[in-house]
């Protein structure tokens, strides 16, 4: 049994695991006592991240993986199994914004399609495909996908912003209706399936967000990409302040552990109160 | 329970209304367990007592107080001596509810008295339980507000069954989510969140009248559906509606409270949870 603050030896799998949002929640699962398979497209970044959470006398191993290729993951569930024995907890987190070039586009291209909603969607599909069977095959699992707010109902006045975000907040608004449906399916599985919906963090991510605006608004061209973001913070946070990889992370844990055994098919903002549901 | 950790909520102190029995008091035992100092504030004094006498057998640090949500002055003194007692509040757990006037296991539909106790308790006892508490909170720069709602509260989805008498229940659920929705954005400036619990179906107090009602309005009084009488009733109907196949506990209730009380959602302002085995989705 675990709950929110004791993962002791369940066996996650994080995709997209090296940097940003995904290295918070492995840092938060790790310190809870999770044993972390670290998977990233960028395999150095695994590594690292695996070392310094073994450093710190957690249990980690680095995985490669692309979650756009079923066969990828395939045999990183294969990898990972054979590993650990099983696997407990799956976090789909890996995601991208847009396409190549992203910075320097008002409107959103084909291209932006293609890579939104074959890495956020596809990428999850893919995942849980590799993954879901032997979970079932155990009656139980916990997934939690990483979505995000802007994939909730938009609200707001003329855009000045251009178009090129669309891509994007379409792509996480299917992660929230994947997360419902693939609910009801695996439910009878005993296998939980939430979606986390993060608001507005300083991560590699809101970076190449903040870029784009400097570039197609002349007024932000002084300002820093974080001065940007701090505008941004400022301008329609109520708790005033960023989220951090680790509070996506805590909300994660949460989700994982048995105090979370009656929720299924949610989705949870973590966003200071942004955009509410 | 292997794993459990009575950290989450060491040192905090929590008030809790209609604590005594059903969701409410689901809440108080988790909270007190996870470390937390607890109120368990109810409308008769003798069952807040009784409860906080079970809790306090167990080592914990509980106090009952005779509290009427209807009444703001009822809810300013339980607020006063739950400082007195403890010496301040962090937690507010506005839990308080009912479902119906007297009487409505036998009616299919509404009457003025549904609306006005709905009304009163549900909403106006929230907003005032807040009222209470809130000056307090703002003052020391920190708090926590968890309302308990209902996904009865969320958008209706189904035909129609030719009975109202759920509605003004529903209605006031879904002034709790929006109220919740309000409150959050005026108190962020002061470090204080306000979220919603919406739990689905429990084996409760409530939830037996509910099936009573049911029950009686069937057309065919002596069928047994299930073979097991209203909890039968209750679990055939929780196999059928609920992805996960079983109704909720207030432990289960109680666990998520405790989640958003806690420092781990800290970034978690405005939302309403669904605790529900998937019955519904937002």
């Amino acid at each position: 049994m675990t709950d929110a603050t004791n993962l002791d030896g369940a066996v996650t799998l994080i995709t997209g695991a090296g940097r940003g949002i995904g290295l918070g929640i492995a840092e938060v699962l790790s310190e809870r006592g999770a044993v972390i398979a670290v998977s990233d497209l960028d395999p150095d970044s695994a590594t690292v991240a695996a070392n310094a959470f073994n450093a710190g006398g957690a249990q980690a191993v680095p995985f490669g993986g692309d979650t756009t290729s079923q066969e990828s993951m395939d045999a990183l569930a294969a990898a990972v199994i054979e590993e650990f024995g099983h696997i407990d907890i799956l976090v789909c987190n890996a995601g991208v914004i847009g396409a190549p070039g992203y910075q320097e586009r008002s409107d959103h291209t084909e291209a932006d399609w293609d890579a939104t909603f074959g890495v956020n969607v596809k990428g999850f599909v893919h995942t849980t495909n590799s993954v879901a069977p032997h979970m079932r095959s155990r009656n139980a699992g916990r997934i939690v996908n990483i979505a995000s707010h802007g994939g909730r109902k938009p609200r707001g006045a003329r855009s000045t912003l251009g178009s090129v975000q669309t891509p994007y907040s379409v792509s996480k608004a299917a992660v929230i209706q994947w997360t419902h449906l693939l609910a009801i399916e695996l439910a009878q599985h005993n296998i939980t399936v939430n979606a986390v919906c993060p608001g507005v963090l300083w991560t590699p991510m809101w970076e190449t967000i903040a870029e784009n605006q400097k570039s197609n608004n002349p007024e932000l061209a002084e300002l820093t990409p974080r001065e940007v973001f701090d505008q941004s913070i400022k301008a329609r946070m109520p708790m005033g302040r960023e989220q951090t990889p680790r509070d996506i992370g805590k909300a994660v844990a949460f989700l994982a552990s048995d105090d979370a055994s009656e929720i299924t098919g949610q989705a949870l903002n973590v966003n200071g109160g942004a955009v509410m549901n | 329970m292997v794993g459990h950790s009575t950290a989450q909520l060491e040192g905090k102190v929590a008030l809790v209304t209609g604590a005594a029995r059903g969701i409410g008091f689901g809440i108080a035992t988790v909270l007190a367990e996870r470390g937390s100092e607890v109120a368990i504030c109810d409308l008769s004094g003798e069952a807040s007592s009784a409860a906080a006498d079970g809790l306090l057998s167990d080592g914990h640090s509980v106090i009952g107080i005779a509290t009427n949500v209807t009444v703001p002055e009822s809810l300013n003194a339980a607020v006063s001596r739950v400082i007195e007692a403890f010496g301040r509040v962090d937690i507010l757990v506005a839990n308080a509810g009912v479902w119906a006037s007297a009487g409505y296991e036998e009616r299919p539909h509404y009457n003025d008295a549904d609306w006005e106790i709905t009304h009163s308790v549900n909403v106006r006892g929230v907003v005032n339980s807040a009222e209470a508490v809130v000056p307090h909170m703002q003052e020391r720069g920190s708090g926590r507000i968890v309302n308990i709602a209902s996904h009865g509260g969320r958008k209706p989805r189904g035909m129609a069954t030719g009975r109202t008498l759920g509605f003004p229940y529903s209605v006031s659920k879904a002034g709790v989510i929006q109220w919740t929705h309000g409150l959050a954005i005026e108190l962020a400036p002061f470090n204080i969140t306000v979220n919603a619990v919406c739990p689905g179906e429990l084996w409760t107090h409530m939830i037996r009248g509910i099936y009573t009602n049911r029950r009686n309005l069937t057309i065919d009084h002596s069928r047994d559906l299930s073979g097991g009488g209203i909890s039968g009733d209750f679990a055939l109907a929780m196999q059928n509606t609920v992805p996960l196949g079983r109704g909720q506990t207030p432990r289960d209730i109680g666990n998520a409270v405790a989640f958003l009380a806690s420092d781990d959602a800290a970034e978690i302002t405005g939302q309403a949870l669904n605790v529900n085995g998937g019955a519904r989705m937002n």
